[in-house]
């Protein structure tokens, strides 16, 4: 993009449109759901296992265009996303939001033409529960916003089991616990050491409500409820042990990880001496570690 | 004779011609992006109703 045109009127460039769509949160996203189709019981056309994923990425991404729109004060005065086609002023607002409104519409209408209708609805509950619950209702209200807002990252696998099967399983609830319980370890680890930038934008994280040494406990809560809901798969039988046992190591690697961060140097006050150095460690391990957990879950349901 | 289609925003913004062929260029850039998008959505509602005609016997 030129610097030096960054103005409304000319209107955005392709690539500001494509970043509405958050495409970093999309790998994830995507990947889950793919895991999703791969481990259900049930082999569909590959064509409508493309379209599923299709319409889970574009779904994941009108959702964050959407969020982009409502957030689009709050972004402006943060570093992290300051430099986003809205606050920086290359798309207007209301044109983020009719795209992502069509981009929504767009993705349950044709999950619901290529797959069944169920996996449509699980859809737009996604969409739904990112836009209204988590981006309007409680991500500027509670520092627990991410707890009960991970739901809407929780929900790709589930999609993707139900577009292969047309019903639900106990599976890919346990998939959708386990990425519900893995949300706040992971965004805390981010909110630690990018807590200035929520506490400017008047966003309650955690560490700016409750303090670093308060979420640093949270984190270790958490991570400790994860491990043994990930080894829950394998021991109810619904996966075997590559799945068990790269969850055992996994789980272990990111109490590690948690325990670093729990006893990272600090102030009196709980602020880190190091720059938060264990949480954005912990961060980047917590990324690794969801791949790598499901990816496992294919890897031991194919082999 | 007007102009049946007066595109106002070349017309009445004091844009430099920098701007106005920056304008230019983002335009044909969301265009190519917006023909890309259009093509693959026909191509996969095409792919879409092969699969499913073949699901149901009524082709093959």
């Amino acid at each position: 993009m030129s610097e030096s045109f960054v103005n409304a009127d000319l209107g955005g460039e392709a690539s500001d449109w494509l970043a509405l769509l958050k495409p970093r949160v999309l790998t994830l996203v995507v990947f889950t759901g793919a895991i999703g189709l791969v481990i259900a019981p049930v082999r569909i056309n590959p064509v409508l296992a493309l379209t599923a994923i299709l319409c889970i990425a574009v779904a994941a991404g009108a959702a964050g265009a959407i969020n982009m729109w409502y957030d689009r004060d709050i972004d402006a005065v943060m570093n992290r996303t300051r430099g986003r086609p809205i606050p920086a002023g290359r798309i207007a607002a209301p044109g983020a939001l009719g795209f992502g409104i069509v981009l929504a519409c767009f993705s349950v209408l044709v999950m619901a033409m290529a797959t069944n209708l169920l996996a449509a609805f699980v859809l737009a509950v996604s969409i739904a529960f990112y836009v209204f619950i988590y981006t309007m209702w409680l991500k500027r209200r509670t520092p627990q916003n991410i707890v009960i807002g991970g739901a809407a990252g929780a929900f790709p696998a589930v999609i993707g089991w139900t577009a292969a099967t047309g019903s639900l399983a106990v599976l890919p609830v346990l998939l959708f616990l386990i990425v519900l319980v893995w949300t706040p370890p992971h965004f805390w680890s981010l909110a630690l050491y990018a807590s200035g930038d929520y506490e400017r934008a008047g966003v309650p994280m955690l560490p700016v409500v409750k303090g670093a040494r308060h979420t640093r406990w949270c984190i270790m809560i958490y991570t400790l409820l994860l491990v043994p809901l990930t080894l829950a798969p394998w021991a109810l039988g619904l996966l075997g042990p590559i799945y068990g046992m790269t969850a055992l190591v996994l789980g272990i690697g990111f109490l590690v990880c948690v325990w670093r961060v729990l006893f990272d140097s600090q102030d009196a006050r709980g602020v880190s001496l190091t720059k938060d150095a264990p949480a954005r460690a912990a961060f980047k391990y917590s990324i690794l570690y969801l791949f790598v957990l499901f990816g496992a879950c294919a890897v031991d349901r194919l082999v | 004779m007007a102009d049946p289609m007066p595109r106002n925003e070349l017309r009445e913004n004091p844009w430099t011609p920098e701007e106005r062929a920056e304008f230019s260029r983002r335009r044909r850039g969301r265009n190519f992006l917006l023909l890309g998008v259009l093509g693959g959505l026909c191509l996969l509602i095409y792919a879409i109703a092969l699969v499913k005609l073949h699901e149901y016997g009524q082709m093959w």
